[in-house]
């Protein structure tokens, strides 16, 4: 079984950049190394994968009794999953990520027909003062955050999937397009078009 | 007469015009943006909304997990 630690993804400058063609040669060494059962090649490319997989999943799935606990079980049996499935992982020419993200596509899908929404315990009492921002702000960001996810919902499945993929998981328009599997030049007209579709949509919404 | 330059229609990663090419251009770069959680200017109700989106996204500290393989 795989040791189960604390992690953080908050410190949003560690955790997501854009690819770049050496970034994505690395991977696919780091990859090949991982799924002959280097454990150092295992940390790190699940180390690389997990702040993209739990954006992804807490995007789709939202806040739960204003926690994203049941999202980041979700992004975590992601990695158990991806972890299960590396020693028959077989690299057929497409990028690592389009597999991981296969698989979170699933387990998202799988979570929102299951709907489950069980009692979910509150977070231990901090030992300072809470420098995050204060209960208005939280309140307002939340209610923009949700509103986000309700417009998003309205989109066809791959502009959806595109916009959170490109934006909120920080994946290139090149890796988006491996995981949707569309070229990099289809997928920058369908974000566009997408965007477009969101702005609508947010429009009529403030006429309405 | 007006000519616009066309690439063949229909097919995903056509570009209708010259504009649009320009608009597919920029909606990517914004977008760059804020997949690098840089702030954006502007007052485009979309991109705010996804903004709020990545901020709510990652507010919040991790209770879940960091995984390793046991030894």
């Amino acid at each position: 079984m795989p040791n189960v630690t604390e992690g953080c993804v908050a410190d949003a400058a560690t955790g997501v950049r854009l690819a770049t063609r050496s970034d994505e040669s690395d991977l696919r060494e780091l990859t090949s190394l991982a799924v002959q059962g280097d454990r150092t090649a295992i940390e790190s490319l699940l180390g690389q994968l997990r702040p993209m997989v739990v954006r992804y999943c807490r995007a789709r799935l939202g806040r739960v009794s204003g926690q994203y606990h049941i999202a980041d079980d979700v992004a975590q049996e992601v990695c158990i999953a991806v972890l299960s499935a590396l020693p028959r992982y077989r690299d057929m020419g497409r990028p690592f990520a389009s597999f991981v993200f296969g698989i979170a596509s699933h387990k998202v899908a799988d979570a929102l027909r299951s709907s489950v929404r069980s009692a979910v315990p509150t977070q231990d009492l901090p030992d300072g003062p809470d420098e995050g921002p204060g209960p208005e702000e939280t309140v307002v960001r939340y209610i923009e955050a949700q509103h986000a996810r309700d417009l998003l919902a309205r989109l066809p499945d791959t502009q959806r999937e595109l916009l959170i993929l490109r934006v909120v998981s920080g994946l290139s328009a090149e890796e988006t397009g491996n995981v949707l599997g569309m070229t990099p030049g289809a997928v920058r007209v369908a974000q566009h078009r997408a965007l477009a579709r969101l702005r609508q949509l947010a429009e009529l919404e403030s006429i309405a | 007469m007006t000519m616009k330059r066309r690439r063949t229609a229909g097919l995903p990663g056509s570009y209708g015009d010259a504009d649009m090419e320009g608009d597919v251009t920029r909606t990517d770069a914004l977008l760059d943006a804020l997949a690098r959680r840089e702030a954006l200017s502007g007052t485009d109700a979309a991109l705010r909304l996804l903004g709020a989106l990545v901020a709510d996204v990652d507010s919040q500290r991790l209770s879940s997990v960091s995984i390793t393989p046991s030894t």
